[in-house]
């Protein structure tokens, strides 16, 4: 060990993903909990890289069609995600325009460049800053779920407002596209294993060594 | 090995040791948390997971929101925000929004009650593995304090419009979004597995 650490997968050891257990690699499943072992998630960076371009494609519609339909005394209006922003901003609710653009705009964006980010990082073998990579997957594993701030609205507008032929809120088809780019970010953060990064600085430690 | 962990973030193999009551352990290589250990940690479990299934069963019994406009008046219960996707064309939808805000916290704190009982009185019981698993594997998919912000949100978009009164189910639900977050920090995926593995050795 040229860096003085010892890692599990060094020792021959698996940690089980959902006990914490460890146990000799060569098992299967766990033998605490039945759980199916693995040093690393298999095609890590794969998988989470197919599921990132899933995401992006879903992000397309969820941006280009309506997330709601207002009907003000029987004539319907149409509105997208950054519609509602812009309505928000000219009502003069900046703070909760600004909720909703972070929520659906910066948070689904930054989560899916960070992780594309940090997947090509993985498969260029970028060895620096291993720290601030993991800590930036933590932080984007995080806030993903923030992002369905916008379809929970949509839900609880039509559910409160039905007063027929003067007010009425339906919900539009980019709400599903939208509830989808965070489900897809979501899987596919929990795909990612950030310990490849730091296999990868042990792997450059030891062939510099010898 | 009894105290060994290896860190979820870099896979570096740790010796937490025996940590003092209510304090946490983080890896010195990568700064991902590792575990935390409170003398009562169970106990704080199964009685903020009391709490929030109660405040869950208030939140059910009661209008959520109401809202007043020349006469008219509409009222959600929590069931409603999903139902009415359904409803107007989107049930899958609806769906997906019953599962983050009801079903997967009423699920987990079910699962909380069943591992925390048995482990506090000292009693084997055939569901504990299967349930501790799937207690973890849900953790990630509730989003009831999402749901808060979202309700906050649609207020103010609609405050214009007309009056908007909260009901007593949206003072329960934000409770219960409380002390179900308690219940999940206290649930400790290290700590609650050497629980168990001390009550199957004593037996």
């Amino acid at each position: 060990m040229s860096t003085g650490a010892v890692t599990a997968a060094d020792s021959d050891l698996a940690s089980c993903h959902t006990c914490c257990k460890l146990s000799p690699a060569s098992l299967h499943r766990c033998p605490r909990c039945g759980a199916t072992l693995h040093l690393r998630i298999t095609d890590s960076v794969q998988r989470t890289v197919a599921l990132l371009i899933t995401a992006t494609i879903l992000y397309i519609p969820a941006n280009v069609y309506p997330i709601m339909v207002t009907e003000y005394l029987g004539v319907p209006e149409a509105s997208t995600i950054m519609g509602g922003v812009v309505v928000l901003v000219k009502l003069g609710s900046i703070p909760v325009a600004a909720v909703i653009f972070i929520a659906s705009v910066v948070v689904p964006l930054a989560k899916i460049a960070a992780m594309f980010y940090l997947t090509w990082s993985v498969a260029r073998r970028k060895l620096e800053g291993p720290r601030r990579r993991t800590k930036l997957y933590v932080v984007a594993e995080f806030v993903g779920k923030w992002s369905m701030i916008d379809v929970f609205v949509v839900a609880i507008l039509v559910a409160l407002v039905q007063l027929q032929g003067l007010l009425a809120f339906y919900p539009g088809i980019a709400a599903y596209s939208f509830a989808g780019v965070v489900l897809v970010t979501m899987v596919a953060a929990e795909n990612f294993d950030s310990r490849l990064m730091w296999d990868q600085l042990e792997e450059k430690n030891d062939s510099s060594r010898t | 090995m009894d105290n060994l962990i290896a860190c979820h973030g870099c896979d570096l193999l740790v010796d937490v040791g025996n940590l003092e009551d209510d304090s946490r352990a983080y890896c010195p290589r990568c700064g991902h948390f590792l575990t935390r250990y409170q003398r009562d940690g169970m106990s704080r479990v199964l009685a903020y997971a009391i709490a929030a299934i109660v405040l869950l069963l208030v939140a059910s019994s009661f209008p959520f929101l109401s809202f007043k406009q020349a006469g008219l008046e509409s009222v959600m219960t929590l069931y409603g925000a999903p139902g009415s996707l359904a409803r107007y064309g989107m049930p899958a939808l609806g769906l997906i929004v019953a599962t983050f805000i009801i079903i997967v916290p009423s699920l987990i704190l079910l699962l909380m009650v069943m591992i925390s009982v048995p482990l506090l009185i000292g009693r084997r019981v055939p569901w504990m593995h299967a349930a501790t698993r799937a207690v973890f594997a849900l953790q990630n998919w509730s989003m009831a304090e999402v749901f808060i912000i979202g309700v906050l949100v649609s207020l103010v978009k609609i405050m214009s419009l007309a009056t908007v009164i909260l009901g007593i189910s949206f003072w329960a639900y934000s409770a219960f979004s409380i002390c179900f977050i308690l219940a999940l920090v206290s649930l400790d995926r290290y700590q609650c597995w050497q629980l168990i593995d001390q009550l199957e050795a004593q037996a």
